[in-house]
């Protein structure tokens, strides 16, 4: 039984990771994506869902920009969304204990992908070399499966050992310390928050932030509204930036240019 | 947008073929050093087929894409819809220099990323959970789909033009949108709605909640938490997102301030105030 379920998790996994590579980054490997699959995999869509989504908040701002990445939340999610429906351990306690595994996972992950794939790059010369078309495909998905199946088997054993002990050490945890746990998953989302503020942080946009907070905790607008005044700000803004990009040009040059570099954005947009 | 993808039929049939191989770009890999090589060549593979007849000339230009690749990937077909025009450049005039397709490639990745991680990490995804975890935290699975759906619709629409712009406008367009000033002001616009973002999410997804309370001789014990939300609803949620994003700002390590909160909130349940 157990057995089983582990395998659904290590395939959970697979189709999550994997598949979000090679189906364009679609994003089927963040949390609110991997806590679906995983909650349909093993029986129980509702729970894969809300911790999924809880994760999701946390680990929002770790992103893989470039290569580099802070966490890789795909494995904490199926293991937090298993170690809940298997063992039975309590939901928010589950989310705090996938917060160090996400972490821990990264490292891996980067070392897998820039470490020891590099066995796979002379093939990769040889290949061209050769002008090998169909080696050259082998390649490409031959280091895929390989990549993600190792990933995949990592969480098949986890489940398969880690189910008894996982819950076990549940059980130990006394109520004011599970408490704790508990506030970790309510806290957590403010550090994901931050690494995207970092990212779109500057001084004079700063309000915005204050802008977008008060409308959920004092108007308690909902966040499509939120987005659509933020669409508004954010073009008011831009027609005004524009319009002083075009005057500190000046002159009739200025109005050449400008209407040459507008229809450029209508093309851009289009 | 018509006019853009209005080429003739072999360009087209080439062009929506490396739009469709593009989505397995980063599938598989060969380390770091060769990073995203051998996708990039999977995916350009139509151009180099269709302009090298003679196997060496094939072999050359395969071996002249193994180096390191990286662009965002919605926005790399770009990259690739313009290396497919130099490729048919240098197959038709012999004093080509190919050093130039790896120049401009390499070029791109910097600027192309920094348009591409703005727009669609920093803001369409961001947009995309906003929606989506406010839904799913209550177990629908409108949340999900919706989170889906909002991210990959625009990537899918851009990763398919810009195909077709790489391949028709060449390395001079980026250059002429960033002298415009077009790309610094879209860019401010989208970090704009990305706060205002952010900001919404903090405050519903950032909660506090303390059990602290004070028993008054006579009557209701007074809760500190109202006292708090009559000072400012979100009062600490707030100040913790702050406080963690001047500590990632000062560069302390993120992994730190991961540790640093989740010890907090521990030390906060075992005495009592959560």
């Amino acid at each position: 039984m157990l057995v089983t379920q582990a395998l659904l998790a290590a395939l959970a996994l697979f189709i999550s990771y994997g598949g979000n590579w090679l189906i364009g980054q679609c994003m089927i490997e963040r949390p609110i994506m991997v806590g679906l699959i995983a909650g349909i995999l093993l029986g129980d869509v509702t729970t894969g869902i809300i911790i999924g989504a809880s994760l999701e908040a946390i680990f929002m701002g770790a992103i893989n920009i470039g290569g580099a990445i802070s966490a890789e939340p795909a494995s904490a999610t199926v293991l937090a969304v298993a170690f809940t429906v298997t063992s039975g351990i309590d939901q928010e306690a589950a989310i705090a204990l996938a917060v160090p595994v996400a972490v821990v996972s990264a490292f891996f992950s980067i070392f897998m992908g820039s470490v020891v794939m590099n066995i796979f790059a002379p093939v990769l010369d040889r290949v061209a070399a050769r002008g090998d078309e169909k080696g050259l495909y082998r390649m490409q998905f031959g280091t895929w499966a390989f990549k993600y199946f190792i990933f995949a088997s990592i969480v098949f054993i986890a489940v398969l050992l880690g189910s008894a002990p996982v819950a076990a050490l549940i059980n130990l945890i006394p109520a004011n310390v599970m408490a704790g746990l508990k506030a970790c998953g309510a806290l957590l989302p403010a550090v994901g928050m931050s690494l995207l503020m970092k990212m779109l942080w500057s001084k004079e946009l700063a309000v915005y932030f204050f802008a977008g907070f008060i409308c959920v905790s004092y108007l308690h607008l909902p966040m499509i509204g939120v987005a659509a005044i933020g669409v508004i700000l954010a073009v008011v803004g831009a027609l005004r930036d524009k319009e002083i990009f075009d005057l500190k040009k000046g002159g009739t040059a200025a109005a050449s240019t400008a209407g040459g570099s507008s229809s450029e954005e209508e093309e851009f947009f289009a | 947008m018509s006019k853009l993808t209005s080429l003739p039929k072999e360009d087209k049939k080439m062009l929506n073929s490396i739009f469709f191989r593009s989505f397995a770009v980063f599938a598989g890999g060969a380390g770091a050093t060769k990073a995203g090589a051998s996708g990039f060549i999977f995916s350009v593979m139509p151009a180099l087929k269709r302009y090298y007849k003679k196997h060496d000339d094939f072999a050359d230009a395969m071996t002249r894409h193994t180096t390191w690749y990286n662009i965002t990937q919605n926005v790399g077909t770009f990259a690739m819809g313009l290396v497919a025009s130099m490729e048919k450049e240098n197959s038709e005039n012999p004093d080509f220099d190919t050093q130039s397709i790896a120049a401009i490639k390499a070029s791109l990745m910097g600027p192309m990323s920094g348009i591409g991680d703005a727009i669609f990490w920093g803001v369409i995804r961001v947009i995309a959970a906003g929606i989506g975890v406010n839904l799913a935290m209550q177990g629908s699975i409108l949340g999900p789909v919706l989170f889906f759906l909002i991210y990959n619709i625009p990537s899918v629409l851009c990763r398919y033009y810009m195909t077709y712009l790489g391949y028709s406008l060449g390395s001079t367009f980026i250059e002429k949108i960033y002298s415009s000033g077009a790309m610094k002001i879209m860019t401010k616009a989208a970090s704009t709605l990305g706060l205002m973002m952010v900001g919404a999410m903090a405050a519903s997804n950032v909660r506090f909640n303390t059990i602290i309370s004070m028993s008054v001789p006579e009557g209701e014990p007074i809760m500190l938490q109202t006292y708090l939300d009559s000072i400012f609803v979100g009062l600490v949620p707030l100040a913790l997102t702050l406080l963690c994003l001047y500590l990632l700002r000062k560069n302390v390590n993120v992994n730190l301030v991961l540790a640093g909160v989740l010890v907090l909130a521990i030390l906060l349940g075992i005495f009592g105030v959560v």
